[in-house]
């Protein structure tokens, strides 16, 4: 199994941007939503856009988890973190995420001790090592990243660790699908499906975008011949009046996805009824939280919590980019007093961002040069 | 994580383990009655991941690991 470098070869791009140029019709135009925002920065590290015509427009979905966590859960989780005694941990892209009262990392500089992990198994090697602080990891990402928590969570419980717990921000991607689908403002002609979520989840929740929306999706890998690729399989879908979920990324996904990492998320894991997401709002069933049988390892039933929801800063428009409605060039602050190193949004935050995405591979100057 | 950070991720310009992304990585050995196993980038940088959602690995398999847990697997070569 391969999975990088047969991906970026220069020539077999060049000739599935021939393909694409040949496969749509002059005169239409053609918006497909790259869900993840893994496939928004390879799309910009790469110039995958710029091998593309005109006429088919890469739009970028909600697919950042970074981007979508809402900024009362930010507070929450800086409220933890300077409880006494907590190591508080989370992955590096969510230390510089704003919060209404700073981020992690002012929280850090404040004197709380927040640390960056790698792996939830980073998290619960410090809290075996400090066995006499609270160590409290800050889960976030979607289906791919859940099942390394839940594993984390299980290891944690069998070992009997007192001192270790999860503030559980993941999300699920098909109810925000649905949500954007049922958006008026929103018109797509297909979507490049998340690949490795769908490693875990497999190809059949998908099913529902070409069996009630009518919309071609194409499951993608990650490089820039994988993403071309899709593409064009959207494409050809669209040429010939098909509609069906196809996997492009079939070197690493299964159809049924990974039956162990959903077992384990199933005992770990519950539904939360609704949950907030930035941009988009509440979305029903969205979230997950720790199961009943996990409570004890839960750091929201474990300290107290503000819960308080925060609405977004007016100037920001992460919501209309998060539903692609407006490209990050065209948003009021982006690049002026929006930028990754004081971002307003969190879509300029995380490098997965649409916004971190355009100002880090100079898409603002090129935009604005078309205009 | 050792002090090395695989190019891979340096590459990225943030940490790849926290989005969508994942990294290919080889087996190195394998402690099967903890379900990790040592994983090396072949540029110096090794980690030790998680290998449950995949077992069985042996030393020489390729995964493609996510936030220190391999999702996906398969033989040398």
């Amino acid at each position: 199994m391969r999975f990088v470098d047969e991906f970026r070869d220069a020539d077999l791009g060049e000739s599935l941007a021939r393909e694409i140029l040949g496969t749509v019709e002059p005169g239409r135009h053609y918006k497909v939503m790259e869900v993840c925002g893994g496939h928004t920065h390879s799309i910009y590290k790469y110039g995958v856009d710029d091998l593309l015509p005109a006429n088919v427009e890469l739009v970028h979905g909600p697919g950042c988890p970074v981007c979508v966590i809402p900024m009362g859960r930010v507070d929450d989780g800086i409220a933890i973190a300077h409880e006494p005694g907590v190591i508080f941990t989370c992955f590096g892209d969510m230390l510089r995420v704003p919060g209404s009262k700073g981020t992690l990392l002012e929280a850090k500089a404040q004197g709380a001790d927040v640390r960056m992990v790698y792996s939830p198994l980073d998290a619960l090697r410090l809290a075996r090592e400090n066995a006499d602080r609270e160590v409290v990891f800050f889960a976030i990402g979607f289906e791919t990243t859940a099942p390394s928590t839940a594993l984390t969570l299980m290891r944690a419980k069998s070992e009997g660790m007192r001192n270790f717990s999860c503030m559980c921000n993941h999300v699920t991607i098909v109810p925000p699908l649905r949500a954007l689908l049922d958006s008026p403002d929103l018109r797509l002609d297909g979507f490049i499906g998340p690949g490795h979520v769908a490693t875990i989840v497999g190809a059949r929740p998908f099913q529902f975008i070409p069996s009630d929306y009518g919309k071609p999706i194409v499951i993608s890998g990650f490089e820039p011949v994988d993403l071309l690729q899709s593409v064009q399989m959207i494409l050809m879908q669209l040429r010939d009046g098909r509609c069906r979920v196809e996997n492009q990324y079939s070197r690493v996904v299964p159809h049924e996805g990974n039956l162990k990492a959903l077992q384990v998320m199933s005992e770990v894991f519950a539904l939360r009824p609704h949950f907030e997401w930035r941009g988009l709002g509440f979305i029903s069933q969205s979230a997950l939280r720790l199961s009943d049988a996990y409570a004890d390892l839960d750091a929201e039933v474990r300290f107290s919590v503000p819960g308080v929801r925060v609405a977004d800063p007016k100037a920001c428009q992460c919501g209309e980019v998060l539903k692609g409605v407006i490209k990050p060039w065209e948003c009021k602050v982006f690049g002026s007093a929006c930028t990754p190193e004081h971002a307003i949004g969190t879509c300029m935050v995380s490098p997965e961002g649409a916004c971190a995405a355009y100002y880090n591979y100079g898409r603002f100057a090129r935009e604005r040069l078309v205009l | 994580m050792n002090e090395a950070l695989p190019a891979c991720i340096a590459d990225f310009d943030g940490c790849i383990t926290c989005g969508d992304h994942a990294v290919e990585l080889s087996v190195v050995s394998v402690d099967e009655a903890r379900g990790l196993a040592v994983c090396t980038d072949g540029h110096g940088g090794t980690a030790e991941v998680d290998v449950l959602l995949v077992a069985p690995v042996a030393p020489g398999d390729r995964v493609l690991v996510h936030a220190g847990t391999a999702i996906s697997a398969g033989a040398a070569g």
